[in-house]
């Protein structure tokens, strides 16, 4: 009981986490992760407490079918949304009768939290959602537990809840088998008329057969989600009654006792399904449920045990008085809900309840004319749970409606996949993947000999036809958060109060799963054979025995193909033959189109899919279609889910630049923030039907004019120029390569889809005023939908021969819909998403060109003031800092030390304002540390680097003070000669060791003589300054700890000077800032030169601008860039101009870019494209202008900003930065002063 | 790259003018003659099969199916062949309003598909 109860809070617990957000988007799995509980699993948990658990009933469940599971779990999912909110309501209902119910449950929680319907389909442990949510105790307790101690039980009170009783009387003996037939008359007579709770009592608790074949533990050990998602279905034992009296008739009297018996189990065998098979029990096998799936195996097995099923043991319903018993706590109801009435309005309680108790919407007996109110009578073959519940997804159909119900399923014309060939009765096609090709920010050279290479492929497969079919998948958005979850060792500990690392985490999913990231896959079908007669003659008669094609068919066609193997994976398409999973994906997402996909299953569940499985899921996706609709309804009976497809076709097109000025035409609807499917049916024509074809079409123009000609009239001047065209064409047809006279004729086809007719519609408008906008390619919306959306589907016909698209194969090839932007790591935090043509999340993990690719970790950021650095870096920190990353910020203007208030962080971070510092916190000389002899290997090698370093660091130190003296010195003075050598002779004299302070080299200067003197004397006037003091003496002692996470070094209150201004003219504040940064940004990265060489660390250096034109700044940038590697240290150096990190001198030290909004100077623009490595000169430049641009039109602020980022793969791409999904981050790092106004406001 | 798709050529409106000598009044595409021939005697079978005779000359059956033809022809141009439209109207004749009740399509399953992992 208490486990069973420790679990209920477990779950509870865990359903917090994990989002129940509506929606077929969001329905996916998302990882959760709670630190504490993550290293634990929760399977010992369930397997611990029921020792019986018997794991060949979990294989059993495993290889179950997955039809009947699919049907059933349909129903129950209907049933279950339905029952959810009447469980509230009963539930409310009962607490107002019985204040307080003996023990109940803990609360469930409220809502129909179906989060992801099919979640636990196939999965073995889940296998029964229904069964663990409605008999939420009963499997649980059954076994060795409650024999043991039969007094105390729980009983499923009616609608799920979980009672705890003494178990007495009736109960009791109810649970004995061979008393069975003793049962009724011990209980009294029925209280309240409801057969309801009756039946939930005896519910489970019935026999004991039922017990042997019932893995115990199944219940609990399902996954977190899985209980969860059925928990709250309250149900079927309630409910019952509705069942009972439509059995009645059918399964009699003489059923009597075992019957009833057996109805006592029905409620683990799912309602729904047994209602739709006809109330018994014993017909459960009917719907072929599988034999040893504990849930649906029930009532199968029960006849095995040895009572004869229609045993006439007693007429009298053992039901009927078992729900009379008063059992103690269970609060009986009344009556049922008059919605759970049966239809047929025979007073329930005079029915003998013979059989099964049925869902919570229970059937009217077969033959009333109620009977399968809405959906398809199941196929005859087949009995499948009629979606009953979901009154609330499809409109209320008329009652008459049924009848025009045909049997209303049809077969593909795919008869067979093997390997990657598809076969229907005429014809095979071989499929290929077309891999994601980079398009942005590719030289324009690159981009046509692509388009080349592609077009000449096509060119080759003249005389087949060809399907390029388009299809997305979701962004297994579980995955990500997993692996970086994996390779996130220690994140952040808790804080009580604010969201923990799990939290952030699936945060993060949500996100990703709001912004409906996908993923395109492009398949190419070439239809290359007819099959002969007796090819398919003979399939039909092998399959008779189950086997599809010959196999000496398949011998011969698999050497045919080869031919194409070797044109597609040639340079330009690079096409991978197909396998026969990813067919049957495609033949899956083409029959349900646009809906979501069933692989999220995937991620919870065993994960495995057999070949045919998804197949098999078609089943589910009922069409509907409106004469002269605009749209095609998919509904999925499975999950509920409903989809409006719009298919557009494309129809007017013309001329096109596209390298230079088009994107790829098939490529540009990702511009769109929705997923669409493409599917082009297009015949190649080779060069002499395509010629034949123009002739034909030449000559008829010419019979046209000669007609206007004899009969006197004038031709439209139209004639003489298509005329002319043709000519021109047919001359490059005969004379030109094949890739020149090769056609394309075919037809292209976008499916927008929607939740709902108007969704869809209103994308459906966006998709074709984009088109027609950007690409002048009119879209139409042709009438026939149901036609259209059949043609997405390998192997169906061609919906119609309008819109027929007439092209070189040129064009075709320019369409591209295989082009993707992708940008960053997938392994490192979500940063954003790429923002060019298309829409993918961009994760960066600023670790990962060390950890993986073995490059330097620095990272540029390049904008112009305003263009998002300090926001960007902000965020980067944060993120990191979540991770464990030891995050060290430079940040002289301050906003970001308000990161350090936000709860998540607050206990892990410091502030370190150096204009409050100490005396001596930015001593230049201790500012470079000194290399330990453990970092280098060991032995004579080892030694003399050892020794060449640690020469270095001095010379670094010698090259740094002296910097620093002359910055700190007048200008004037500065640039004499003379000061030059005195300085560099007293930084030679002082030992350039880490306690050396700037007081030594003043002292020294003034031993030297008057001039060294005076230059003494401007150094200590500077230390008037109580800034300044910060170069002078030594530094104290715990000045960075490296135990916080989050360190953020600030400077408030500094000027920062102008560069462009001379430095004569800088005020003395001003000037004191110069050296302060420099040595600030050592400081920064002194910290991470202690502790551990293999821990992650990160800074984040702003104003980076201010290193330019120093030594010591540069032989920071190429240390920095040297080190990373060596001590994990990933760098952010942000600067406003690249002319900074270019004049460095770096850049080939630098593993990511970022270039933010450039749009004042050009110059400046043309280096942040050298520095991205982009072609300057050909546009790109107001790419970068063009930025964050601010919409005119908004009022409202712009939060995260778009850069051009190059990641350390060189693929470049505009992404914008949204980190959104961290509550308060934008408010917290907004550096404009109404947004700091506003941030803090809300703050209070 | 500059790329163009060859449609323009399709798209030359051929009509037919009238027999040599002598100009029609009306310019019609081929096409709508074609239909025309086809719909008469179809129309003059219907006819057939409520009155049992033919007449000589068809004068309702001509009427009716120059009717039609102009209805069908004004849906058709270059990208929409007469052949769709017929088939259009035909598949989803009944209204020409969204309607508010919907009719189920047959489902398409894929449950008969044989799947195998290799060629042979």
């Amino acid at each position: 009981m208490t486990s069973n109860d420790t679990e209920y809070d477990l779950d509870d617990a865990v359903s917090d986490v994990v989002p129940s957000v509506e929606g077929p988007a969001t329905q996916g799995p998302v990882a959760v992760f709670q630190p504490p509980r993550r290293r634990e699993p929760a399977e010992p948990d369930a397997v611990g407490d029921e020792p019986g658990a018997r794991p060949e009933a979990r294989t059993a469940d495993l290889r179950s079918d997955l039809q009947t599971a699919a049907d059933r779990r349909a129903a129950e999912m209907r049933a279950a949304a339905d029952a959810a909110t009447q469980a509230q309501r009963e539930r409310a209902a009962a607490t107002r009768r019985d204040p307080e119910p003996p023990r109940a449950a803990p609360p469930l929680p409220s809502g129909p939290d179906i989060e992801s319907p099919f979640l636990e389909l196939f999965d073995s442990e889940a296998a029964e959602p229904g069964s663990v949510g409605r008999t939420a105790a009963p499997p649980r307790t059954p076994a060795a537990p409650t024999r043991a101690t039969p007094p105390v039980t729980r009983v499923d009170g009616p609608y799920g809840r979980t009672v705890r009783r003494p178990e007495e009387g009736p109960a009791g003996v109810a649970r004995r088998g061979p008393v069975r037939a003793d049962t009724p008359p011990v209980a009294p007579p029925p209280v309240t008329p409801s057969p309801v709770a009756p039946s939930a009592v005896g519910a489970g608790w019935a026999d004991d057969d039922f017990d042997d074949d019932f893995p115990p533990g199944r219940a609990d050990g399902a996954a977190g989600p899985a209980t969860r998602g059925s928990r709250n279905t309250p149900v079927s034992g309630a409910p019952t009654g509705g069942g009972a009296p439509r059995n009645a008739p059918t399964s009699g009297g003489p059923r009597g006792t075992q019957g009833g018996d057996l109805a006592g189990n029905a409620p683990v065998s799912g309602g729904p399904r047994s209602a739709q098979t006809g109330g018994s029990a014993a017909d459960a096998p009917v719907s072929g449920g599988p034999g040893n799936r504990p849930v649906s195996g029930v009532p199968r097995n029960a006849p095995v045990s040895g009572v004869p099923r229609n045993a006439p043991v007693s007429s009298v319903p053992r039901n009927a008085p078992v729900s009379g018993v008063p059992v103690s706590g269970v609060p009986m109801r009344p009556a049922a809900e008059p919605r759970n009435r049966p239809v047929s309005a025979m007073p329930v309680s005079s029915v003998p309840v013979s059989t099964v108790p049925l869902s919570s919407r229970p059937l009217p007996p077969r033959g009333t004319p109620q009977a399968a109110p809405r959906s398809a009578p199941p196929d005859p073959g087949r009995r499948q749970a009629p979606p009953k519940s979901r009154g609330k997804q499809v409109k209320p159909a008329a009652p008459p409606k049924t009848s025009k119900d045909r049997d209303a399923a049809q077969e593909l014309e795919v008869t067979e996949i093997a390997g990657h060939l598809t076969f229907t009765p005429h014809a095979v096609t071989a499929w290929y993947v077309l891999p994601e090709v980079r398009w942005a920010f590719r030289p324009d050279a690159e981009r046509e000999a692509l388009l080349s290479a592609i077009s000449e492929q096509y060119a080759g497969l003249a005389g087949f036809r060809l399907h390029l079919r388009r299809t997305t998948r979701p962004f297994p958005a579980d995955q990500w958060a997993a692996q970086l979850d994996q390779l996130t060792a220690r994140p952040l500990p808790p804080v009580p109060g604010a969201p923990g690392w799990g939290d952030h985490l699936v945060a993060a999913q949500r996100h990703l799963r709001e912004i409906n990231h996908s993923e395109g896959q492009t398949f190419l079908g070439v239809t290359f054979a007819r099959r002969a007669l007796g090819d398919s003659f003979s399939e039909k008669l092998l399959r008779a025995f189950g086997k599809g094609t010959a196999d000496s068919e398949r011998r011969k066609l698999g050497k045919q193909v080869e031919q194409f193997d070797e044109v597609l994976a040639a340079f330009g398409m690079r096409g991978q033959r197909a396998a026969a999973g990813e067919l049957e994906w495609l033949l899956y997402r083409s029959v349900a189109l646009g809906m979501s996909p069933p692989d999220l299953i995937g991620a919870v569940g065993h994960g495995r899919w057999d070949s045919g499985d998804l197949l098999a899921l078609t089943e589910h996706i009922e069409r509907y279609r409106t004469p002269y609709g605009s749209t095609v309804k998919l509904v999925n009976r499975m999950t509920g889910e409903e989809r409006h497809v719009a298919v557009l076709t494309v129809g007017r097109m013309e001329p096109l630049d596209i390298p230079e000025r088009h994107e790829p035409w098939l490529h540009f609807h990702e511009r769109l923030p929705w997923p669409m499917e493409l599917s082009s049916r297009v015949d190649i024509l080779g060069p002499g039907d395509s010629f034949r074809n123009l002739e034909h079409r030449l000559r008829m123009i010419r019979s046209q004019q000669l007609d206007y000609l004899e009969h006197g009239m004038d031709a439209p001047p139209e004639l003489e120029r298509l005329a002319s065209r043709a000519l021109v064409m047919g001359d490059e047809m005969t004379t030109g390569l094949p890739v020149d006279s090769a056609r394309a004729h075919g037809w292209h086809r976008i499916a927008v889809s929607g939740a709902s007719r108007e969704e869809c519609l209103e994308r459906a408008r966006s998709v074709v005023a984009t088109y027609s906008r950007e690409l002048r390619i009119s879209l139409q919306h042709p009438k026939q939908q149901d036609q259209l959306a059949r043609e997405f589907i390998p192997g169906e016909p061609v919906a119609n021969t309008g819109y027929l698209r007439r092209m070189p194969v040129r064009l075709l090839a320019a369409a591209l819909p295989q082009a993707a932007s992708v940008v960053g790591d997938r392994r490192g935090d979500l940063i954003g998403r790429t923002a060019g043509t298309c829409r993918r999340p961009v994760f960066l993990d600023p670790h990962f060109p060390m950890e993986v690719r073995e490059r330097s970790g620095l990272s540029v950021m390049v904008a112009e003031p305003g263009g998002g650095k300090s926001t960007l870096l902000g965020a980067m920190g944060y993120l990191n800092a979540r991770r464990g990353v030891q995050v060290t910020l430079l940040d002289p203007s301050g906003p970001l030390a308000r990161l350090a208030t936000m709860p998540e962080l607050r206990p892990y971070s410091r502030v370190l304002n150096l204009t409050g510092g100490e005396q001596g916190t930015l001593a230049p000389y201790s500012l470079i540390p000194t290399p330990q002899r453990t970092e280098f290997p060991p032995g004579p090698n080892g030694d003399r680097e050892y020794e060449i370093s640690v020469s270095n660091a001095r010379a670094e130190r010698r090259m740094l003070v002296q910097d620093i003296c002359s910055m700190l010195m007048p200008p004037q003075v500065a640039r004499e000669a003379s000061t030059a050598t005195l300085l560099r002779h007293a930084v030679r004299t002082v030992p350039a060791e880490e306690t050396a302070t700037l007081d030594d080299v003043v002292r020294c200067l003034a031993s030297i003589d008057d001039t060294g003197r005076e230059l003494a004397n401007l150094l200590l006037d500077t230390a008037e300054m109580p800034l300044a003091l910060l170069f002078f003496g030594s530094p104290p002692g715990d000045l960075l700890s490296t135990d916080a996470a989050l360190t953020v070094i600030t400077m408030s209150g500094l000027r920062l000077p102008d560069l462009k201004i001379e430095r004569e003219y800088w005020s003395a504040e001003e000037a004191l800032a110069l050296p302060m940064l420099h040595t600030a940004h050592r400081l920064a990265v002194r910290r991470c030169y202690s502790g551990d060489m293999h821990q992650r660390k990160l800074v984040g250096l702003d104003e980076a601008h201010f290193m330019e034109g120093w030594r010591s700044g540069r032989s920071f940038l190429v240390r920095l860039a040297r080190d990373s590697r060596k001590w994990n240290l990933a760098a952010l150096v942000a600067s406003q101009n690249p002319k900074d990190i270019l004049g460095l001198d770096v850049q080939n030290l630098v593993s990511t870019v970022f270039v933010g909004r450039i749009a004042q100077d050009p110059e400046i623009a043309s280096e942040a494209l050298r520095l991205l490595r982009v072609p300057t000169d050909v546009g790109y430049e107001a790419v970068l202008a063009s930025l964050s641009a601010p919409d005119a039109n908004s009022s409202g602020r712009l939060g995260y900003r778009e850069f051009v980022l190059r990641d350390v793969d060189s693929r470049v791409q505009r992404v914008r930065v949204d980190v959104s999904y961290v509550a308060g981050l934008l408010e917290t790092l907004d550096t404009t002063p109404t947004g700091q106004a506003a941030g803090q406001g809300g703050k209070r | 790259m500059r790329l163009r798709t060859d449609d323009d050529i399709y798209r030359a409106r051929l009509v037919y003018l009238g027999p040599p000598g002598y100009t029609l009044p009306v310019q019609l595409p081929y096409a709508q003659y074609g239909l025309f021939v086809l719909l008469v005697p179809l129309y003059m079978g219907i006819h057939w099969l409520f009155s049992q005779r033919f007449e000589i000359f068809p004068a309702w059956e001509i009427a009716l199916a120059i009717v039609t033809t102009s209805y069908v022809f004004r849906h058709v141009d270059p990208d929409r062949p007469a052949r769709m439209v017929i088939r259009t109207a035909l598949t989803d004749w009944r209204r020409t309003r969204e309607p508010v009740t919907e009719r189920r399509d047959p489902r398409l399953v894929a449950r008969r598909v044989v799947v195998r992992q290799a060629i042979t």
